[in-house]
């Protein structure tokens, strides 16, 4: 059931809705069918951006692939989270670890949906902050790779979302943004802080090629 | 079938002639691309291959849009201007708190596009450059950010008059009432505009590159020759002259606009080209393939269609 709802919502209404009308231009990313499990890690800012990551799926995966997204704003109540889990498929996490609690802990929920067999999309820069800025890396992507250090993980950069729905405004202008990505890439060391800066350089080689 | 289609349009045969003709050039440039292609393999031939696959794209559309149901074709023109000036504004760095006014630009697109259609001329004349001139700057003065307020202003509105006002006149061509004796109507106007048009870059382009030796205006459009302007204006009367049957005008009429649109159609080529350079890219999006965006497609348009109109208006309506 959820499964076809993602399928209709994403890799056809929506992605419609994203490429007529607010204007981004993507294509599917068919190479993602050859990789069996992977983490996207995009740039973040605008609410556009997770729905335009989910269309770009192709629609064979897209139940497969779960955003990761902070609970304290979209799991504000019940059933905000339920319908978040629902609709965009999120897996709702803390923003700081929780060591008291290892079962709510961020690093390790997310390790248990790759144990699964899901593939996550995550946004490193945490917060959407100020529009078309980037912002530092956080450290959790580095130590969920450096965990499960066989996954590759695939960058993904976006431009212009913010113009199009920055944060603090629920109002979509449509603009002319985009999305590209990277080669799906395995981390070359198991230092959280080279891993983070492997995906740094990607974002910055991705920005040099996104129109 | 009756009610999606227009059926009877097969029935006219001035139509149909042009659209035969439309795609006999089609295939005949790219079978000769092809063959010149086999034949010299050096020959840099990719702009042209790439230029000939767009007009497929283009000619496709506008005759679908021809031949389908009128009300669909409003849809399609006003979808065109939306596109064209979504490419322009995203490219032309507005400040954040635009955002409302430009929202309200946008919402000003059907608005305009729905005033052509039920063919209230006084108000479809004067809504973007009285009303939508009016309200878009108390709309960015109520946002109560004035640094550069002015600068957002007047971009706001000229965008809108080249991307919205200019083409809505594409729309009202088909709104016009009908006149006795006069056959294909809305569509053949429509349809002599945009040929007329695109037959004109086409000319200017292949006249250009044959005998072009003296640039107009090297820092703006280092193609653009005397030589190719004056055989674009020359062919393209030529070719309007022979298909003046889809217009209501006389000889020297259709003389006469056939000229005008060579010359806006210049005109409106280099007023674009001169505001890439100022962006700094070469091309305004690649919506189609080897033609850069939407806008850089409809930028003669733009000028064309708003001069046809209103010489076609005043002399036979």
């Amino acid at each position: 059931m959820q499964k076809l709802t993602l399928k209709i919502i994403y890799s056809f209404l929506i992605r419609l809705f994203l490429k007529l009308i607010v204007g981004v231009k993507f294509d599917t990313a068919k190479f993602l069918l050859n990789e069996k499990q992977f983490i996207i890690v995009a740039n973040h800012n605008s609410h556009l951006d997770t729905m335009t990551l989910l269309s770009s799926l192709p629609s064979k995966i897209i139940h497969k692939v779960k955003p990761v997204a902070a609970g304290d704003h979209f799991g504000k109540t019940r059933l905000k989270g339920k319908l978040t889990s629902f609709f965009v498929n999120a897996l709702l996490i803390k923003r700081g670890r929780d060591k008291n609690n290892p079962d709510n802990d961020p690093i390790n929920r997310m390790l248990k949906e790759l144990d699964k067999g899901y593939s996550l999309i995550l946004f490193p820069e945490g917060s959407r902050g100020e529009p078309e800025k980037e912002q530092a890396l956080k450290k959790g992507i580095g130590l969920i790779l450096s965990q499960r250090p066989d996954i590759k993980f695939v960058p993904a950069y976006m431009k212009g979302m913010g113009k199009a729905m920055p944060k603090g405004d629920s109002l979509i202008v449509p603009f002319n943004s985009s999305l590209i990505f990277g080669i799906p890439t395995k981390i070359v060391s198991e230092n959280v802080d080279e891993i983070v800066k492997q995906i740094e350089q990607t974002f910055k080689d991705l920005k040099q090629k996104v129109v | 079938m009756n009610e999606i289609f227009h059926l009877n349009f097969f029935e006219n045969n001035d139509l149909l002639i042009v659209i035969s003709l439309i795609f006999g050039i089609l295939t005949f440039a790219t079978l000769l691309f092809y063959i010149v292609g086999k034949i010299k393999p050096n020959a840099n031939l990719i702009e042209l291959k790439a230029r000939t696959k767009s007009w497929w794209f283009m000619a496709s559309v506008f005759i679908l849009a021809t031949v389908v149901n009128t009300k669909i074709s409003y849809i399609a023109i006003a979808f065109l201007s939306f596109v064209a000036f979504r490419e322009l504004y995203s490219q032309l760095g507005f400040r954040d708190s635009d955002r409302r006014a430009i929202f309200w630009a946008f919402i000003s697109i059907p608005i305009q596009y729905y005033l052509a259609y039920i063919g209230w001329y006084g108000a479809f004349i004067i809504f973007i450059p009285i009303v939508m001139f009016l309200i878009l700057p108390l709309r960015l003065v109520l946002k109560g950010n004035t640094d550069g307020i002015i600068k957002s202003m007047s971009l706001l509105q000229w965008i809108l008059m080249l991307t919205v006002f200019g083409i809505s006149h594409m729309a009202y061509l088909l709104s016009l009432p009908e006149l006795n004796g006069f056959k294909s109507g809305g569509r053949g106007l429509l349809l002599f505009l945009v040929f007329l048009t695109e037959i004109n870059d086409v000319m200017q382009f292949t006249w250009g590159k044959l005998l072009g030796k003296h640039k107009i205006i090297p820092k703006i459009s280092p193609n653009k020759t005397w030589e190719g302007f004056v055989g674009g204006l020359i062919s393209t009367t030529i070719i309007g002259y022979f298909l003046g049957f889809l217009t209501p005008l006389n000889d020297m009429q259709v003389v006469f606009v056939s000229f005008m649109i060579s010359f806006s159609g210049f005109a409106g080529d280099i007023v674009i080209s001169s505001i890439k350079r100022d962006i700094g890219i070469k091309d305004m999006g690649s919506s189609i393939p080897g033609h850069g965006g939407v806008l850089d497609r409809i930028d003669s348009l733009a000028y064309t269609a708003p001069v046809f109109f209103h010489i076609l208006f005043y002399l036979a309506y």
